[in-house]
C-alpha cells in the first residue's frame, strides 16, 4: 500500500434515520496526501457518510478517527477546528455578504481580539481584520476569484459560487478536504475547470481530499482510490482501472457512463 | 383536594384544554404548510370573539348563528392576513425572519383594532346565550358552556379529519404540508392551497374565540391565548395533528391544576420552565415529527 | 423640563434598546419577544436598588445591568440551542414570566400598581451621552468579525458552523449584549418617568423595537437610529395616543416588509470617511 500515515479512518459506520438505512457498516481510509472518491447513485449514503465525518449528526454506529484520535460526534465547529473543512453539495452561500467576506469567515474563530476590544474598537481590531483580509485575499487568488472580492457572493454564476465555497474551505487552513459533488450543476466546461482546480489545489497545498460524487469524469480523474457504495452499504473498492473492470459495479451503475468516463 | 372538586377542576382543564386543541391545530396547520409560527392567529381569534359578541347583543342571534358569525369571521379575517401579511413574503421567497415579523405585527395590529373599537375593559357574552347554564351529575356541577367548549371541539376535529381526508382540498392541504414545491410542480395551484389552509384555520380560530369567548370573558387581549395553543403544538409534535390536539387537551389540565395551586400570576413561570424543559429533552415533540433541515 | 426636551431624552434612551434588538434580532436574526422583559428587569432592580435600599444610581444601574446580563446567560443556555421558531415561543415565554414575577411579588416591586417615586436622576447630558456610547459600542461591533459571523449564522447557520464559528457561543454573546442594553435603558426611563408598571415591558414592547429595526434597515446601523428616532419622534409630531401609535408602526412595517424589504436606508451605512474625507466609498456590488 502506501507509506503516508492515515489521516481519516471510518469504522463500522451505520446511520439509520428512523427506518430507513442510510449507511451500512461502512470502513474506509483516507491516507495523507491522498485524494479519495467515494461513488454511488443518489440515495446511496454517500452524503450521509460526509455529515458524519463533519460532525453534522452522530452514527448511529461506528468510529471516525482523525490522526488517531476518536472524533465521532463532534461538533462542527470543533472538527473545522482540527483541520477538516468541507463544501456542500447544494452550495451555502451567505446572503449579504462579498466574496472575501465569506471567506473572510473562515478566520473568525482564530481571531486575536475578543468581544469587549471589538465593542471598543481597538487598535488590534483593525490589524486582526487586516491580516485575516490579506490571507483570504490569498485563497480568492489560488480559485481565481481575486476580482470578484467585493461582489455579492450569490449573484456570481454557479460555477463561480462553487469556488467561493472552496475557498472558504480553504481559509481554514485544513488538512483534509471534503468535497460533497463539487460538480453538481456544473456544465461540461465548468467541471473540467473544476478538476484542474481541485488538482491544483491539492498538490500545491499537499491536502488530503475526500471526494463524492455520482458522476464519474470528476472520481475518476483524480481519485486513486475508490469506494463504490449502493443503498447504503459498500460493493466495491479500488483503483479507478479496478473498478471500471470490476463486474458489479458495472451491473449496478456504470452501464454506458463507463465509456465516457475513460476519455 | 377531594374527589368532587378535583373531577370538576378536571373537565375544567379538559374543556379548556379542548379550546387550546382547537387553537392549536389551527396553528398547526399553518406551520406545517408554511413552516413559520403563525401569531396572527391570536388576532383572527379575537376579532372572531367579538363578532361573536356583536352578532350576539347587537342582532340578538342565537347560540349556534354566533358560532358560525365567529367562524365565518375568522376565516375571512385569515385570509385577508394571508393576503397582506404572508403573499408577497412567499412569493419572493424572502428569509424566514419575515415572516415572524409580519405576523405579530398582525397580532398586534388586530389587537389594537379592537381596543380601538371597544377599549381595553372586559366584556360578556350575554347570559342568555347558552339556556342552561348548570347541569348536575351526583354531586358534581358541570359548567354547560365548559361543556360546550368540548362537544364543540369534537365536532370540528371530526369535521376536519373528514375534510384532510377525504376532500381534493384536504389532500392537497396534506401534500403541500410534506412538500410544497411538490405538490406545486404536480400542477396544483398552491396559492389556492395555502387560501384553503388559512380558511380551515381561521374557522377553528374563529370557533375558538367564540367558545373561549362564551367560557370566559372577553377583552382585546383574548388573542394572546393562542400561544397557549402554540406552546402545545410544539410540545405535541407539529407534524402530527392528533398529537398536537391531545398535548393541548393536557396543557389545559395541567394550566387548570397549576391555577388553583400557585394562582393565575406564577402559573406562566412554571409554564415557561415546563416548555423549555421538554424544548430540550424532546425538541422534535412528544410524536417526534417536528422538521428538520436537510444538511 | 421643556417638553421638547423630555421627548427627545425619551427618544435617546429608547433607541438605546432598539440597538440591542438591532444586533440580536435584525444582524442576527433572533427574533426574541422577551426583550422588554430585560428592560423591565433594568427598571426594576435599579429602582428597587435606589428607593429600598439607597444605593448610589451608577451603582444600582450597574447592579441591574449584572443581573440582567446574568438572566441572559441563564435564559440563553436553555434556548438558544433551540430551533427558530421555537425561540420565539420561548423567550414569549420568558417575558410572560418575567411579567408576572414582577406582578406577582409585590410587597418589593408594587405589583401590578407599580413602582413609583423614583428619583429624577437621568439627565439630557446622561442620556444622550449614553446614546452616543451605546452607538461607539455597536460601531465598534460592526468593523469586527461579529458583522460577518452574524450575517453568516442568520443566512445560513449550517455552513457557519462548518466554517468554524461557535454558533452557540457567538448567539450567547449578542443575546448577553442586547439585554444589557435593554436594561440600561430599562433604568435610564425608570429615573426619567419617576414610575414604572410590569405592563410596560411585555411583548408588545419588544415587537414595536423589531418593527423599528426593520423599518430603518436591519443591515444599517445608520438607518435604525434614525429609523428609530423618525417612528419614535412621528406620534409625538402627530399625537397620536398609544393605541394609534401602535396602529401606525403596523401598517408602517407591513408596507416596509412588502414594499421595500431592506427597510428605508437599505444597506446605507454612515461612514467616518464620507464625513471627514469624501473619497470614493467602496459600495458592495450586486450584479442583479
Amino acid at each position: 500500500m502506501r507509506e503516508q500515515p492515515v489521516i481519516i479512518e471510518i469504522q463500522n459506520l451505520t446511520k439509520r434515520f428512523g427506518g430507513l438505512c442510510a449507511v451500512y457498516d461502512f470502513s474506509g481510509c483516507l491516507y495523507k496526501n491522498q485524494i479519495v472518491g467515494i461513488i454511488g447513485p443518489n440515495g446511496a449514503g454517500k452524503t450521509t457518510i460526509l455529515n458524519i465525518i463533519s460532525g453534522i449528526y452522530p452514527p448511529t454506529s461506528g468510529k471516525v478517527i482523525y490522526k488517531g484520535i476518536d472524533i465521532t460526534g463532534l461538533e462542527p465547529h470543533k472538527i473545522n477546528h482540527i483541520g477538516i473543512a468541507r463544501t456542500f453539495q447544494n452550495i451555502r452561500l451567505f446572503e449579504d455578504l462579498t466574496v472575501l467576506e465569506t471567506v473572510m469567515v473562515g478566520y473568525s474563530w482564530r481571531t486575536t481580539y475578543n468581544v469587549l476590544e471589538a465593542l471598543l474598537s481597538l487598535p488590534r481590531v483593525r490589524s486582526y481584520e487586516k491580516e485575516s483580509e490579506e490571507k483570504s485575499m490569498h485563497w480568492l487568488e489560488m480559485v481565481g476569484l481575486q476580482d470578484q472580492a467585493n461582489v455579492n457572493a450569490q449573484s456570481l454564476p454557479y460555477g463561480l459560487q462553487r469556488r467561493v465555497e472552496i475557498a472558504r474551505a480553504l481559509a481554514s487552513e485544513p488538512c483534509v478536504l471534503l468535497l460533497d459533488e463539487p460538480g453538481a450543476g456544473l456544465n461540461q466546461t465548468e467541471v473540467h475547470d473544476l478538476v484542474n482546480l481541485i488538482q491544483k489545489i491539492y498538490e500545491d497545498l499537499s491536502l488530503s481530499i475526500l471526494i463524492i460524487d455520482h458522476r464519474m469524469d470528476v472520481i475518476m480523474r483524480l481519485c486513486k482510490w475508490i469506494y463504490v457504495q449502493d443503498f447504503g452499504k459498500n460493493i466495491a473498492q479500488g483503483t479507478p482501472e479496478q473498478i471500471q473492470q470490476d463486474p458489479v459495479v458495472i451491473k449496478a451503475y456504470l452501464g454506458e457512463e463507463i465509456s465516457n468516463a475513460c476519455n | 383536594m377531594d374527589f368532587t372538586v378535583f373531577l370538576q377542576q378536571l373537565i375544567n382543564g379538559l374543556s379548556l384544554g379542548a379550546i387550546y386543541a382547537l387553537i392549536a391545530v389551527g396553528y398547526a396547520m399553518i406551520y406545517n404548510i408554511l413552516k413559520f409560527s403563525n401569531f396572527s392567529h391570536g388576532g383572527v381569534l379575537g376579532i372572531s370573539a367579538y363578532a361573536g359578541y356583536i352578532a350576539a347583543t347587537k342582532f340578538n342571534l342565537s347560540l349556534i348563528p354566533v358560532i358560525l358569525v365567529g367562524m365565518l369571521t375568522g376565516a375571512i379575517v385569515a385570509v385577508l392576513v394571508e393576503i397582506i401579511a404572508f403573499r408577497w413574503i412567499r412569493i419572493k421567497h424572502r428569509q424566514m425572519v419575515y415572516y415572524f415579523v409580519t405576523s405579530v405585527t398582525m397580532l398586534m395590529l388586530l389587537e389594537q383594532i379592537l381596543i380601538i373599537l371597544f377599549g381595553s375593559s372586559f366584556v360578556s357574552y350575554p347570559y342568555t346565550l347558552v339556556k342552561v347554564r348548570i347541569i348536575h351529575l351526583g354531586s358534581v356541577t358541570i359548567s354547560v358552556t365548559y361543556m360546550l367548549a368540548l362537544v364543540a371541539a369534537i365536532i370540528a376535529f371530526g369535521a376536519l379529519i373528514y375534510v384532510l381526508k377525504k376532500t381534493k382540498i384536504g389532500i392537497a392541504i396534506r401534500a403541500a404540508s410534506d412538500d410544497f414545491i411538490a405538490t406545486s410542480l404536480m400542477g396544483i395551484n398552491v396559492n389556492s392551497v395555502v387560501v384553503a389552509a388559512f380558511i380551515v384555520s381561521g374557522l377553528l380560530g374563529g370557533l375558538s374565540g367564540v367558545l373561549y369567548g362564551i367560557s370566559a370573558s372577553l377583552s382585546p387581549q383574548i388573542g394572546q391565548v393562542v400561544v397557549k395553543g402554540f406552546i402545545a403544538s410544539v410540545l405535541g409534535g407539529l407534524g402530527n395533528l392528533t398529537g398536537v390536539a391531545i398535548s393541548a387537551v393536557v396543557l389545559g389540565v395541567i394550566e387548570v391544576f397549576l391555577i388553583s395551586s400557585i394562582g393565575s400570576g406564577l402559573s406562566p413561570v412554571v409554564i415557561f420552565l415546563l416548555m423549555v424543559f421538554f424544548l430540550l429533552i424532546r425538541p422534535q415533540g412528544f410524536s417526534g415529527l417536528n422538521a428538520e433541515d436537510k444538511a | 423640563m421643556d417638553f421638547y426636551l423630555t421627548v427627545a431624552l425619551a427618544i435617546a434612551v429608547n433607541t438605546i434598546a432598539v440597538l440591542g434588538t438591532f444586533i440580536l434580532t435584525g444582524m442576527n436574526g433572533m427574533f426574541s419577544l422577551g426583550q422588554g422583559a430585560f428592560m423591565g428587569l433594568g427598571a426594576y432592580i435599579s429602582a428597587i436598588c435606589v428607593v429600598n435600599y439607597h444605593l448610589p444610581f451608577a451603582l444600582a444601574i450597574l447592579i441591574s445591568i449584572v443581573i440582567s446580563a446574568g438572566l441572559a446567560v441563564l435564559v440563553g443556555s436553555a434556548t438558544l440551542r433551540i430551533r427558530q421558531d421555537f425561540f420565539a415561543l420561548a423567550t414569549f415565554g420568558f417575558g410572560q414570566a418575567v411579567i408576572g414575577l414582577l406582578t406577582e411579588t409585590v410587597n418589593v416591586t408594587g405589583g401590578a400598581m407599580g413602582f413609583s417615586n423614583i428619583p429624577h436622576l437621568t439627565t439630557p447630558a446622561l442620556a444622550f451621552i449614553s446614546l452616543a456610547v451605546a452607538i461607539a459600542l455597536i460601531w465598534g461591533f460592526r468593523r469586527s468579525h461579529f458583522r460577518r459571523d452574524s450575517l453568516a449564522i442568520r443566512s445560513n447557520e449550517l455552513a457557519a458552523k462548518v466554517a468554524g464559528i461557535n454558533v452557540f457561543k457567538h448567539k450567547m454573546t449578542v443575546y448577553i449584549i442586547s439585554a444589557a442594553f435593554a436594561a440600561y435603558a430599562g433604568a435610564l426611563m425608570a429615573f426619567h418617568t419617576r414610575y414604572v408598571e410590569p405592563a410596560m415591558y411585555g411583548w408588545m414592547t419588544s415587537v414595536t423595537w423589531i418593527i423599528i429595526v426593520f423599518f430603518g434597515g436591519r443591515d444599517s446601523l445608520t438607518g435604525t437610529v434614525l429609523g428609530s428616532f423618525i417612528l419614535l419622534a412621528l406620534p409625538e409630531i402627530l399625537r397620536f395616543t398609544s393605541a394609534w401609535r401602535i396602529l401606525l408602526y403596523c401598517i408602517v412595517i407591513l408596507l416596509i416588509i412588502n414594499l421595500r424589504p431592506r427597510g428605508l436606508f437599505g444597506n446605507w451605512e454612515l461612514s467616518l470617511k464620507s464625513i471627514f474625507k469624501f473619497p470614493k466609498r467602496e459600495k458592495s456590488v450586486e450584479a442583479k
